[in-house]
């Protein structure tokens, strides 16, 4: 009677226009499970972080991220740290949701001390934390119930190679020698790889610094949801650092010749 | 309805093409390095092909997160056959088993292209194509991926020879030499670099020649390295290893990695 | 034993007449007669030491740990079954983990020594079930500073300043009694652990043995963790010459 794909696999309702006078995109659908609402999943990102950037430089990996946590257009809390170490030889940075960042801490956090119990000299590095990160994400996202975030990974190996990867709510997982996530993967991203590229070395850490300045400085200048606040984590042989909270000097003398913003009024 | 439209999409798209091309007895599995999404590029060293056994080749494309955990659950399998049966599965039960694989996720598909080579069990070359879902055919040749539709119309010409006439009096060879497939394959994605945006960075190619195919021409060429895989044997093994070797399905694929450039604009 | 043979020692869910229950009395059997641990509570932190008996020259040096870990800040150790020993500490490493679940902090150590109790103690009650056949140390650094407690088979919990259990515990406890504890730093404590276990040890009648030293405090950023290599190697060390010179006096 109705054979017509849009209405394959449909319970079929004779009742209704049993013909098939209807449009085919008028006719009307049967509802869905009556439970099928019970159950809410995370479908947008409520408190939010900006980007987070990362390279790798002669010593190890560096990272940065500011310390703004967005609701909406206000920026809601300005101490918010979203670079946490894990373990002793790897750094995490996040942006996205933040309450499903502080669950990845407390989750990774667990795992860590769950390891330290075991007592056996096995360390887990920057490799094994991708990975497991990776699976939580990918798990989450085949749940449709993402933890909304992106996530860069940094950190030495055993073998004393660094490390830098991202993971994020759908799984999708690079490793790369700069990584900027979100805003930053248009603003600072050709910062970071013309630094790395253009240079025929591996960066020192006082150029790795000033590029990661550069790129911060930068995304406080374009990017409406961050803060000139922000603080940098290096790894290295030595173990994890992570800086008090950084200014970066900016100029603003230039804005009162905008439109809008200076003197004019019209 | 609102609702709809803000409801989470769990797939992406990460660029990329993928190809092989099956000779008589040497099979050629490529990717690009490149991973994308939109017009951001991710990084410009992410592998899309995949050794599996010594004589099975993955290519993957699609949605990169799919992809990765997809090639590591074949793996993951592979093993299992592996330990149960002291041999590495023939190539045409690798297709199989990843078609089965695909169809049980039909209603949540792993958003994937896979293309699978290598060598079968009677030392032919063979690729076999599958879509998202798991439909699969053996082929001679396939592309897949962002510039699929630039590639796959070269290769139809100069393998399949559509749109060729036979020389007079001939006929157009049924199969290839592997220097000539090298070159299309090299061809193929240096065009594809130059025309799509998402295809670039690098080029992995895999080589899997047929137990008694000679390599020595091929391991004269630049950048190309040999692999040495699990259940491999020596090159020069005596005839008594050998026959010891082919008893636990060890038969003497050789396999070989070649890295090229590609322009990174 | 008058008990024996009376009938009101077979069940743990049976009080004897004059209102004991031998089932738990029978488990601290198995602790007096068990290598000697201690833990010294002192100014900025606490040390773990127990002698551990070496039943067979086959097995590796250093394996089948003692001292174990409970939390970043919690060190446990047992004396008597060795295998209920490492049961109690999975059940200690489960609070752990369910109360930072929960509150989001690391627990204080009372916390997990209630829990504890609590669990060791419905071994008491129970016909079907034995007692644990081991006392537990339990020492942590927490926001109220050093803590050291002592669980026996009863599910009785008390703090304590310095503690010794299983064999060698009386000679132990007189020991500790000597120290100022308060006053020492956990640096000292490593050398008087040392120098206490080697001392109770009964080289006679017993078989060999090997030191195992824990400590967790300032030294260690409240981290329980092992006795650094040379610091253990020094305290050893000193308890053995220790030992000489009294036997040449």
């Amino acid at each position: 009677m109705d054979h017509h794909p849009t209405n394959w696999g449909r319970p079929r309702d004779d009742r209704v226009d049993p013909y098939g006078t209807f449009p085919i995109h008028a006719r009307p659908r049967p509802k869905e499970d009556a439970f099928g609402d019970a159950v809410k999943h995370t479908q947008q990102p409520i408190v939010t972080g900006s980007s987070v950037i990362g390279l790798k430089y002669k010593d190890g990996v560096m990272l940065a991220a500011d310390n703004l946590a967005s609701y909406g257009s206000l920026a809601r809390y300005k101490d918010v740290q979203r670079l946490h170490p894990v373990g002793t030889s790897t750094i995490l940075g996040a942006g996205g949701d933040m309450s499903d960042f502080q669950y990845i801490q407390h989750t990774l956090d667990s795992l860590i001390i769950e390891e330290f119990t075991y007592d056996d000299g096995n360390k887990l590095g920057p490799t094994e934390i991708y990975q497991y990160l990776s699976r939580i994400m990918y798990n989450r996202r085949s749940k449709m119930n993402p933890l909304w975030n992106s996530l860069v990974v940094g950190g030495i190996k055993s073998d004393g190679e660094s490390f830098l990867g991202y993971v994020d709510l759908l799984g999708t997982t690079y490793q790369s020698p700069t990584i900027a996530t979100g805003f930053g993967s248009y603003i600072a991203q050709p910062l970071l790889r013309n630094a790395v590229d253009e240079h025929p070395e591996p960066l020192t850490e006082e150029e790795a610094l000033s590029i990661i300045q550069k790129c911060m400085k930068t995304l406080f200048y374009r990017d409406a949801r961050s803060l000139n606040k922000y603080q940098v984590a290096k790894v290295t042989a030595e173990g994890v650092t992570i800086s008090d909270p950084i200014e970066a000097p900016t100029v603003w003398g230039f804005a009162e010749g905008i439109r809008g913003y200076g003197a004019q009024t019209q | 309805m609102p609702h709809q439209e803000r409801r989470f999409n769990p797939y992406t798209e990460n660029g990329g093409t993928i190809l092989a091309i099956a000779g008589e007895d040497f099979t050629v599995i490529a990717g690009d390095t490149r991973q994308s999404e939109g017009y951001n590029i991710q990084t410009r060293y992410a592998p899309k092909v995949f050794r599996l056994t010594d004589k099975a080749v993955l290519a993957v494309n699609g949605f990169a997160a799919d992809g990765n955990m997809f090639v590591q659950k074949v793996q993951q399998r592979l093993e299992w056959y592996a330990h149960a049966h002291n041999k590495p599965m023939p190539l045409k039960a690798i297709a199989r088993l990843i078609q089965t694989m695909l169809y049980a996720k039909r209603f949540f598909p792993y958003y994937v292209y896979n293309i699978l080579g290598g060598i079968e069990e009677d030392g032919s070359g063979a690729v076999y194509s599958f879509d998202p879902v798991g439909s699969y055919e053996r082929e001679a040749c396939r592309a897949a991926g962002a510039a699929q539709s630039l590639v796959q119309p070269f290769l139809d010409n100069q393998i399949y020879f559509k749109n060729q006439l036979p020389p007079p009096g001939g006929a157009h060879p049924r199969h290839l030499p592997l220097n000539d497939v090298l070159s299309l394959v090299i061809d193929s994605f240096t065009g594809a670099t130059e025309r799509h945006i998402e295809v670039g960075d690098g080029l992995e190619i895999y080589i899997v020649l047929a137990p008694n195919k000679s390599s020595v021409e091929l391991e004269r060429l630049p950048g190309v390295k040999r692999i040495q895989g699990t259940f491999d044997i020596a090159g020069d093994a005596s005839p008594d290893v050998t026959a010891a070797a082919a008893a636990v399905g060890v038969t003497g694929e050789k396999m070989f990695v070649m890295r090229r450039e590609l322009k990174k604009d | 034993m008058t008990s024996i043979g009376t009938g009101y020692d077979l069940s743990a869910s049976t009080y004897s007449p004059d209102g004991r229950i031998f089932q738990v009395e029978y488990a601290n059997k198995a602790v007096e007669n068990s290598g000697t641990a201690i833990g010294l509570r002192v100014k900025d932190g606490v040390v773990l030491a127990v002698e551990k008996i070496i039943h067979s020259k086959l097995l590796m040096p250093e394996s089948n740990k003692r001292i174990l870990t409970i939390d970043k800040h919690i060190g446990y150790t047992s004396s008597g079954l060795l295998a209920d020993g490492r049961q109690l500490a999975n059940r200690a490493r489960d609070e752990s983990q369910s109360s930072r679940d929960f509150y989001r902090e690391p627990p204080t150590l009372k916390t997990i020594v209630n829990r504890l109790s609590l669990f060791i103690q419905a071994y008491t009650l129970y016909s079907s079930v034995r007692p644990f056949g081991c006392t537990s140390l339990l020492a942590s650094v927490d926001k109220h500073g050093p803590g050291l407690y002592v669980i026996e088979p009863s599910g009785i919990s008390l703090g304590h300043h310095g503690a010794a259990v299983g064999k060698g515990r009386q000679l132990a406890k007189t020991e500790l009694e000597k120290l100022k504890l308060n006053e020492l730093s956990m640096r000292q404590a490593v050398y008087e652990a040392a120098r206490i276990i080697h001392l109770v040890h009964d080289d006679a009648k017993e078989k060999d043995f090997e030191l195992e030293m824990s400590w967790i405090g300032a030294e260690t950023n409240n981290i329980h963790l092992p006795v650094p290599k040379d610091l253990f190697e020094d305290a050893d060390k000193q308890a053995r010459d220790a030992l000489l010179e009294d036997m040449e006096d």
